[in-house]
């Protein structure tokens, strides 16, 4: 049943991927542009951040919740890894500090993580409402935090720019993507905290009469949530060179998008880390290919949208059938 | 299964959509940052029609939407295509600079368009000259002054566009370095619009009534001197000082008609750069072997009530 | 009294089935004008399926109704108010923001001709209905400012706007003091000799007997009889609610009952009041009574879902005070809840992840689960609940009703509790299958562990238990020896009148 779902969302992944190729440019020499070993590790790059959010976001999906804080949990990570990583602190290797920043950033963005969650379990307010605050206030901490100026993260010699200059390598990127999903979806299938998840997300009533540790997995969901967002964040940082009080707007929109397009439903208690990796590689093979025709990027989102609503729909029906 | 042939049909739709067919055209890829600000609005419409006087040229435009992440993604989708000219008007400085760095060597001609990265990976960079601009604003301020008061002396007010951007800066500083020699003239109100027409409007208020006598206004953008100039205008008082700005952009929102109209005494037009860019890119296009300059600068002209309709016909 | 001899409703032959149980089987009743007339029976025996049915809420499978002699089909609510039929429903359906005003038009066919709202014409409409049922509040009063009574006799006001000539009344006491009964009881006679019938749905003898004409009594879905009130007494009413025969002999097991595994003296909570009882090791101790008597309200108590107020309950000889379910299982205590569905079943996944998800933390705290281990633990188990042709990785939302409540019972088998507490275990599951979890049941009880079982039905409870307790209103009505003791005895209990505590 559940391995039904998988694969209609690994056939959509499928199909797009043959349309890409038959609608692809051709390069001069005749090799299809789409095709080329540098345009396909680009597309991993490229979704490799919210890649890493969306595996976090399953999980939280899945406890029949939601996160709509990343975003700005993102560009606040950024934020703290810019200011760590440009400190003057002579006298530490640079792969001290970078240790320190990294720390500081994924440390931080899980804490403000478990607060979404201890809010969430402990005074029983709706997700969406907490992470929407979440949302505004963590915005406004990494604008406060940041003077709302922008951090550059250099290209001379220092701490900063040895950290930018080996974090942003796309083997070091979408490594960390596969690494972090193959990690949680091991956890999500194998662990009793994953199944604890699940259970949470199909049925809490049932799950609180079984005597499930309902409190303390919700935070952890959130908690996880922060985590994954300050390492995606920490890659954000040297990607684009800069800690940025307003990275990652509507980010959250994008990584709900990849769950749910990978068969995940968002009322909880049915989904797959393989369906959000499924999900993501969609996202990011339809805008390459969108990008590649030269599609204006106003359509771009017009055609998301239409995606994610054929996604959902085409679940619904083999559900019904 | 129905609902998976409406998917086949919409990526055979795709397919329609972007790139057309015949002989290969010379791809000219801009990546332009804003597509929504009119300053950038300008530069898009100015860029396409000049290269649609080159019929063999194919012009694409992507918009960044101010996302640093989006325009690495779409300069990385143009790398791809094997652009024949790259042109990119950068969102910011430090993220931009890898991915041009790329384009630059794996062959591609770069023209970097009115903002600067942190390191030089482009062909050429074609800018203009803020600070000239702002040197130019304090000299017209020093000689308004001069001529309505018999000496260097006054209160000026100043509107100022986001702190830490180039542009803003060198506007500020070049003007300074001509102001500063002048101790009677006084900068007595200085606020921050964001180059924002509503928020200049607020500043200007709050300023007109913290100073009971304002000579000059220089906003460091159009928008911003229209703004203040509506405050005046709300508390009775636009003839009592003048309005500069700077942009200079042509067409009926633009800062030239602002300077025909009366509402700007003058204004400092803020080059495109897109006719340079065209011209050094067609060399580039056409002349195997051209080597352009590193850097071009392109100067600013005053405009003033005099010669804004002659202007205001040649930027069309 | 009565008017004449046509009746103002009758309906025959009304069948209705829910999920493959038959609610009703050929049921008929007949209601004349400007009569009182109760319709009571057991829990489930159809009442408030019949009611739903005059009133056009649930449409019946086949029925022949006939409306003043003419034959009609209540096809919707609101056909039904055209008729002239209302209803005033236990859980009352006004709207709690909104005035008393807007309560009694709101749906009204009549009042709604035009799209604005006018305040005068409203305030008169009501003014003369809220007199009629003797409310004298004002018609703009937010309906969530009253208390309950009051909110009462709006729903019936709302029923005479319409001008009902037949309101249907379910468990209309439930909520009341004594004077507010009073107070309804002289509006149900102004309205009888107004020429409205009243349909008095409910379970307590002592007002049916004092208000209505006529009493008809349901059984398993189907009409035992009518009778005169004059005619008749609690006792045949009582006989004829419960007179089905009893299968065969006693099931529970012989031998004398262990030593007290819990003890609950004087608890109480918010819908609890004092109940004492003992179980022992190896007894199945049956929990009879009415709907809304306490006996899910006890199981929840027990389970650390409801705050004990008072009194105290100890488990095997200690204090057990439990704060949650989780709590509670520690203490070796289970409970399967009365809605599988709702409260007991994670329905997107397997057999053998229900089975296994109480006892997931024994098996690997925050660790790696073993499919094997999983599978070798709760296989035994599973076996042992003989399910039909189910594999433990088939989903359980594909098994039957009573597939399923064998599964819920693994489960609880599985974390080895000393006592069990059931809620209605057989609701809603085919004959094979509720024999099967009778053994189960009585496994339990040899087991040596004790057993508390909730069920409506009475011959279930004197076949399966040693001792019967009996609720009524949240008190302890009794207990009574299930070997000796005959349904009529176990709904007297349950139905009298509480002694003041």
């Amino acid at each position: 049943m559940k391995r039904l779902r998988k694969l209609k969302s690994v056939l959509g992944l499928a199909g797009i991927i043959l349309i890409a190729i038959l609608v692809s440019p051709v390069a001069a020499d005749g090799s299809n542009i789409f095709l080329q070993a540098g345009n396909l590790t680009d597309v991993l790059r490229q979704m490799s951040v919210i890649g890493i959010i969306a595996v976090a976001m399953t999980f939280v999906i899945l406890t029949a919740g939601i996160d709509l804080s990343v975003g700005s949990i993102l560009a606040f990570a950024t934020c703290l890894t810019g200011m760590f990583i440009t400190r003057s602190s002579p006298g530490s290797s640079h792969f001290a500090q970078a240790a320190l920043a990294v720390t500081v950033a994924v440390g931080a963005s899980a804490l403000v993580g478990a607060a979404n969650g201890v809010v969430i379990s402990a005074f029983r307010i709706q997700p969406f409402i907490v992470s929407l605050a979440s949302m505004i206030g963590v915005r406004g901490l990494a604008k406060w935090l940041s003077k709302n100026e922008n951090i550059d993260i250099g290209f001379g010699s220092d701490a900063a720019a040895s950290f930018a200059g080996f974090v942003n390598q796309k083997v070091v990127i979408v490594g960390a993507f596969a690494v972090l999903a193959a990690i949680f979806w091991i956890v999500l299938d194998r662990t009793v905290f994953g199944r604890y998840v699940r259970a949470i997300g199909d049925n809490e009533k049932a799950g609180r009469y079984s005597g499930l540790p309902i409190r303390s997995v919700k935070i952890a969901v959130y908690t996880l949530s922060g985590l994954l967002t300050g390492i995606a964040g920490v890659l954000y940082a040297a990607e684009n060179h800069q800690g940025n009080p307003n990275a990652g707007v509507a980010y959250e929109l994008d990584a709900i998008a990849a769950v749910v397009i990978g068969g995940t439903s968002l009322m909880g208690g049915s989904g797959s880390i393989a369906g959000t990796i499924v999900g993501t590689l969609i996202m990011g093979v339809l805008t390459n290919i969108l990008r590649l025709r030269n599609v204006d990027s106003n359509v771009e989102m017009m055609v998301k949208a239409v995606i994610i609503v054929l996604a959902v729909a085409i679940q619904k029906s083999e559900k019904a059938e | 299964m129905r609902l998976t042939w409406v998917v086949v049909g919409i990526g055979l739709a795709l397919a329609g959509c972007g790139g057309s067919s015949g002989p290969r055209k010379k791809l000219v890829a801009f990546s332009q940052c804003n597509n929504s600000e009119p300053y950038r609005a300008a530069q898009n419409a100015r860029l396409t029609k000049l290269l649609a006087a080159q019929p063999d040229v194919q012009l694409v435009i992507a918009d960044a939407q101010q996302d640093n992440s989006k325009q690495i993604g779409q300069i990385e989708a143009f790398i791809r295509q094997k652009p024949d000219l790259l042109i990119v008007a950068p969102n910011e400085r430090a993220p931009l600079t890898e991915v041009m760095g790329r384009a630059f060597h794996a062959g591609i001609p770069v023209i970097c368009l009115e903002r600067d990265i942190v390191q030089p990976n482009y062909t050429s960079y074609i800018r203009s000259d803020n600070r000239e601009i702002g040197r130019m604003a304090g000299q017209y301020i020093v000689d308004y002054l001069t001529k309505k008061n018999g000496a260097p002396r006054g209160n000026i007010v100043q509107i100022r566009g986001l702190l830490g951007v180039e542009g803003e800066i060198n506007r500020y500083e070049g003007a300074q370095e001509v102001l500063a020699k002048y101790p009677g003239i006084r900068t007595v109100h200085e606020a921050v619009a964001d180059w924002i027409q509503a928020k200049a409007k607020d500043r200007m208020t709050e300023a007109l009534r913290a100073e009971p006598k304002i000579d000059v206004v220089y906003a460091h953008n159009d928008p911003m001197a229209v703004g203040a100039y509506l405050a005046a205008k709300d508390l009775g008082r636009e003839k009592e000082m003048i309005f500069i700005g700077v942009d200079g952009l042509s067409g009926p929102g633009g800062g030239i008609q602002k300077v025909a109209d009366g509402i700007l005494a003058a204004t400092f037009v803020y080059p495109l750069c897109v006719d340079k860019a065209v011209e050094i890119g067609t060399r580039i296009l056409r002349e195997p072997g051209f080597q352009p300059e590193k850097v071009y600068t392109i100067n600013s002209v005053m405009v003033t009530p005099e010669n804004a309709a002659r202007l205001e016909k040649a930027a069309e | 009294m009565s008017g004449g001899p046509e009746p103002l409703i009758q309906l025959d032959g009304v069948n209705k089935h829910y999920d493959g149980a038959q609610a009703l089987r050929d049921a008929s009743f007949s209601v004349a004008k400007g009569e009182v007339h109760a319709l009571v029976g057991e829990n489930g025996a159809g009442k408030s399926t019949l009611s739903k049915i005059i009133a056009g809420a649930v449409q019946p499978d086949a029925a022949t109704v006939r409306w003043r002699g003419e034959p009609v089909r209540i096809s919707s609510p609101i056909a039904a108010q055209r008729l002239g039929i209302g209803i005033v429903f236990q859980e009352l359906d006004l709207f709690p923001n909104l005035s008393i005003a807007e309560n009694i038009v709101i749906g009204n066919v009549r009042m709604e001709r035009s799209p604005w709202v006018n305040r005068k014409e409203l305030s008169r409409f009501c003014a003369a209905h809220l007199e009629q049922v003797g409310l004298a509040a004002s018609p703009w009063t937010l309906v969530r400012d009253l208390p309950i009574a009051h909110m009462q006799l709006v729903a019936i006001a709302r029923a005479l706007s319409f001008d009902a000539r037949l309101i249907l009344m379910d468990e209309p006491t439930s909520s009341l003091a004594d004077d507010a009964v009073d107070r309804l009881f002289a509006l149900i006679r102004r309205l009888r000799s107004a020429g409205v019938s009243v349909v008095y749905v409910s379970h307590k003898m002592k007002e049916i007997f004092e208000i209505a004409d006529r009493i008809t009594v349901l059984r398993d879905g189907s009409t035992i009889g009518t009778r005169n009130a004059a005619d008749t007494n609690i006792d045949e009413i009582i006989g004829m609610m419960v007179g089905r025969a009893i299968g065969s002999e006693s099931l529970a097991p012989s031998g004398p009952p262990g030593e007290v595994v819990l003890s609950a003296a004087g608890v109480t909570t918010q819908k609890l009041r004092g109940v004492t009882f003992d179980l022992h090791r190896g007894e199945i101790l049956g929990v009879a009574g009415l709907v809304g008597a306490g006996r899910s309200e006890l199981g929840a108590a027990l389970f650390g879902l409801d705050p004990i107020r008072g009194g105290s309950v100890h488990l095997n000889g200690r204090e057990f005070h439990p704060r949650s379910p989780a709590d509670a299982i520690r203490r070796r205590f289970g409970l399967l809840p009365e809605d599988r569905k709702l409260q007991g079943l994670m329905m997107q996944m397997s057999v053998l992840e229900n089975t296994s998800i109480a006892i997931l933390g024994r098996l690997a705290r925050w660790s790696f689960l073993s499919h094997s281990r999983e599978k070798g633990v709760a296989m035994p188990v599973l076996q042992r609940m003989a399910l039909k042709s189910a594999s433990p990785e088939a989903g359980v939302s594909s098994l039957s009703g009573g597939n399923q409540q064998k599964v819920l019972l693994a489960k609880w088998l599985l974390t080895n509790p000393d006592v069990l507490f059931l809620d209605d275990p057989t609701r809603g599951i085919d004959v094979g299958a509720k024999r099967d979890i009778y053994h189960i049941i009585q496994d339990l009880a040899g087991q040596g562990k004790g057993v508390l079982f909730v069920s409506s039905e009475l011959p279930e409870l004197l076949q399966c238990c040693h001792r019967i307790l009996v609720l009524r209103e949240g008190r302890n009505m009794g207990i009574v020896d299930a070997r000796t003791a005959t349904q009529e005895q176990i709904m007297k209990l349950a139905t009298a009148e509480p002694v003041a505590a």
